[in-house]
């Protein structure tokens, strides 16, 4: 920067700011900002979200082919099934696979997934993104303590904006690389498997669509959480990621521990409250949880055990933990 | 209404229990003003409470009319702020990506603000380089692309904390030259703070001095350094020594300083300055204050208060 004095003189003698007299825009185009900025420069520079949303696409394209090769034998096997169905027992169970380990590592045999052996290799994508999530997402807020960025946002927008804002920008991620694939997966085998009233899978396509954005609620929560307490992207998300593992981890093998069991301890481990949930969107109360191997069922609505209102209430109370720390700490230690 | 574009009342920020700023009342004149100060003198507290990024604890504030409470987000946009922490910013993106979107964030729209963006580049001299990644810039680079940043939505007031820390003398001239500038041509309203006196001097004719988180002193630079003025500097040719001893045969103080001869004042000095250069046969070639002046009136003005305590 040494030689650069003389042509610095010639720029500052010569150059005069054109006043601004448009109008400025509003607060949620700023917000939307940080979000679209956050974003596309995350899609620029990372060639693993590039490879992994291409990767998810081939999987399920794949899923599709599968599907409708052998819909015809499904077809005449079992005459009470409809094409309708097929597209339930084979869309629901992927999605749910986007939150289990189980599922994304031995496969989810509840459903049909399984029977074409997609599930695995869906699940085995569901793990990469989460993993990519967990990375890219852990360096939202950490990365501004690290660069001290931060001073530069607060001097130009309220601070809850900037917490909007990071929110943002991970939803269009979790849109993008999570709700955008099924939602295509959706409409490809409703294309694909014909034969259909589009009213009567709509409640399958709103499934698809409110759980993948519960899951992003709640990656987002939990993600934005970690990262607001350490000023490293990389303790942020190793941190993350461990929790997100060791809590799925917690229930089966409690389960396996007891015999079989499904204790009160579900209520730790947020995939799996996930998974859960997702049958509660559903509208159904009773629930099939494959723990190692042994399958069990759950009443959700019964008065025994576990329950429907507890489940939701775990998953809020994740929720509002998560966002209640990102507001302590933006508020109380980035900027006291 | 004044013209004054900031007014504080009281203002105070306690951190906890420790002191940022107490009760401070200044009114800012338009044009440029340097905050000036030590290090904890809470010159920063009063820029970031006046910015909305803290709350004070006590007190109001109005920058060009707006409250700083009830109207945050319009000080804001008028406001270009150079925060004095040293940045990475966001290390993998370009220069001209990173100050359009500042720009963003004070609500100018997509192509305004890349158009804007190249433009303060321009101003700051990074021209050439705005499509390089930040990461790859220099310490006096990343100084300029903050004043871009800082300049891309056409603020009223521009307040640049700290802008010389670190840099060498070329860069720092660069930097005061600039923000000078940016008064003289471009008809912002500057506050510069800084602990260096001869930044201040160099850059604004008007000066707040701050001390453990109150106002010492405020005024022209000129004003507050004439009363205070302890010594005159003159450069002479010619029979130099003849010169000297004249003055000192007069009772005047005089010492070598810096290739200045600086002589202390008392009654009369100019006049025996003048006398004693005549009657020695000397050519006066310098005749005033030394160019850190300001420095003495900061040391006397400590050193008063401690005084006073
Ligand atoms: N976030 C904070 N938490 C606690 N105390 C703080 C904080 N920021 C500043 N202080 C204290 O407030 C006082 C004023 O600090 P401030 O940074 O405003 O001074 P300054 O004049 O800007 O100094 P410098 O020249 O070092 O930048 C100092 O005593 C400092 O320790
Ligand atoms: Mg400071």
């Amino acid at each position: 920067m040494s030689d650069q004095s003389t042509k610095n003189d010639a720029y500052v003698r010569k150059f005069s700011f054109r006043p601004f007299t448009g109008l400025r825009r509003g607060r949620i185009f700023r917000m939307w900002s940080i979000s679209w900025q956050w974003w596309i420069h995350e899609w620029d520079r990372s060639r693993a979200i590039k490879v992994l949303i291409g990767f998810q696409i081939f999987i399920l394209f794949l899923t599709n082919i599968f599907v409708l090769t052998f819909k015809d034998i499904q077809l005449q096997a079992d005459p009470t099934l409809t094409t309708g169905q097929i597209l339930e027992d084979t869309l629901i169970p992927l999605v749910r696979g986007i939150v289990s380990f189980q599922t994304r590592i031995r496969g989810e045999s509840a459903g049909h997934g399984d029977e074409f052996g997609t599930s695995f290799s869906i699940g085995g994508t569901s793990l990469f993104i989460l993993l990519l999530a967990v990375l890219v997402g852990s360096g939202l807020i950490a990365d501004d303590i690290t660069n001290k960025t931060n001073e530069i946002y607060y001097s130009k927008l309220e601070k809850y904006e900037y917490i909007m804002g990071k929110f943002g920008a991970f939803f269009i991620f979790g849109n993008v690389m999570i709700t955008l694939p099924y939602v295509l997966e959706f409409f490809l085998l409703y294309i694909g498997l014909g034969n259909m009233d589009f009213l009567a899978v709509l409640p399958v396509l709103v499934h698809v669509i409110l759980f993948t954005e519960l899951v992003n609620i709640t990656y987002a929560a939990i993600i934005l959480a970690f990262s607001s307490l350490t000023g490293r992207r990389l303790y942020a998300g190793l941190t993350t990621f461990m929790l997100l593992f060791l809590a799925n981890m917690i229930v089966p093998s409690l389960a396996f521990a007891q015999g079989g069991e499904v204790g009160l301890q579900l209520l730790t481990d947020v995939l799996t409250l996930l998974l859960v949930s997702s049958y509660l969107l559903d509208g159904e109360s009773i629930i099939r949880l494959d723990l190692l191997g042994r399958e069990h069922t759950l009443n959700l609505a019964n008065g025994i055990g576990i329950e429907g209102w507890m489940i939701i209430g775990s998953l809020g109370l994740f929720i509002f933990l998560g966002i209640s720390i990102v507001i302590l700490q933006v508020y109380r230690r980035h900027s006291a | 209404m004044s013209s004054d574009i900031i007014t504080t009342d009281q203002l105070s920020k306690f951190y906890g229990s420790i002191l940022g700023i107490h009760e401070v009342s200044i009114k800012v004149p338009p044009g440029g003003v340097g905050f000036l100060g030590p290090n904890g003198a809470g010159k920063t507290t009063l820029i970031r409470t006046l910015l909305g990024i803290i709350r004070p604890t006590k007190g109001t504030a109005h920058v060009l009319g707006y409250n700083i409470k009830s109207e945050i987000n319009q000080v804001r946009d008028r406001i270009g702020y150079i925060p004095e922490f040293n940045t990475s910013f966001i290390p993998d993106m370009t220069a001209m990506k990173f100050v359009a979107f500042c720009g963003r964030m004070n609500g100018l729209a997509n192509a305004e603000s890349k158009q804007r963006a190249s433009d303060s580049l321009y101003y700051v001299g990074l021209g050439e380089e705005r499509y390089r990644k930040l990461g790859t810039f220099s310490l006096g680079m990343k100084q300029k692309v903050k004043l871009a940043s800082a300049l891309v939505h056409d603020p009223d007031i521009i307040i640049a904390d700290e802008p010389t820390n670190g840099l060498d003398p070329t860069g720092r001239n660069q930097m005061l030259d600039l923000i000078k500038n940016l008064q003289i041509d471009q008809n912002k309203h500057v506050i510069l703070s800084s602990h260096l006196l001869r930044d201040v001097e160099q850059t604004t004719d008007y000066a707040i001095v701050f001390s453990e988180g109150e106002i010492l002193a405020q005024g022209k630079i000129k004003e507050l350094t004439s009363g205070q003025r302890t010594s005159i500097s003159v450069k002479v040719k010619f029979n130099e020594d003849l010169f000297i001893r004249n003055l000192k045969d007069k009772g005047y103080e005089v010492w070598d300083e810096g290739g200045f001869i600086e002589v202390k004042i008392s009654s009369d000095t100019e006049k025996a300055i003048f006398n004693a250069a005549y009657t020695a046969g000397t050519e006066i070639r310098y005749f005033g204050s030394r160019s850190n002046t300001l420095e003495d009136v900061f040391v006397d003005l400590f050193q008063n208060k401690e005084g006073i305590k």
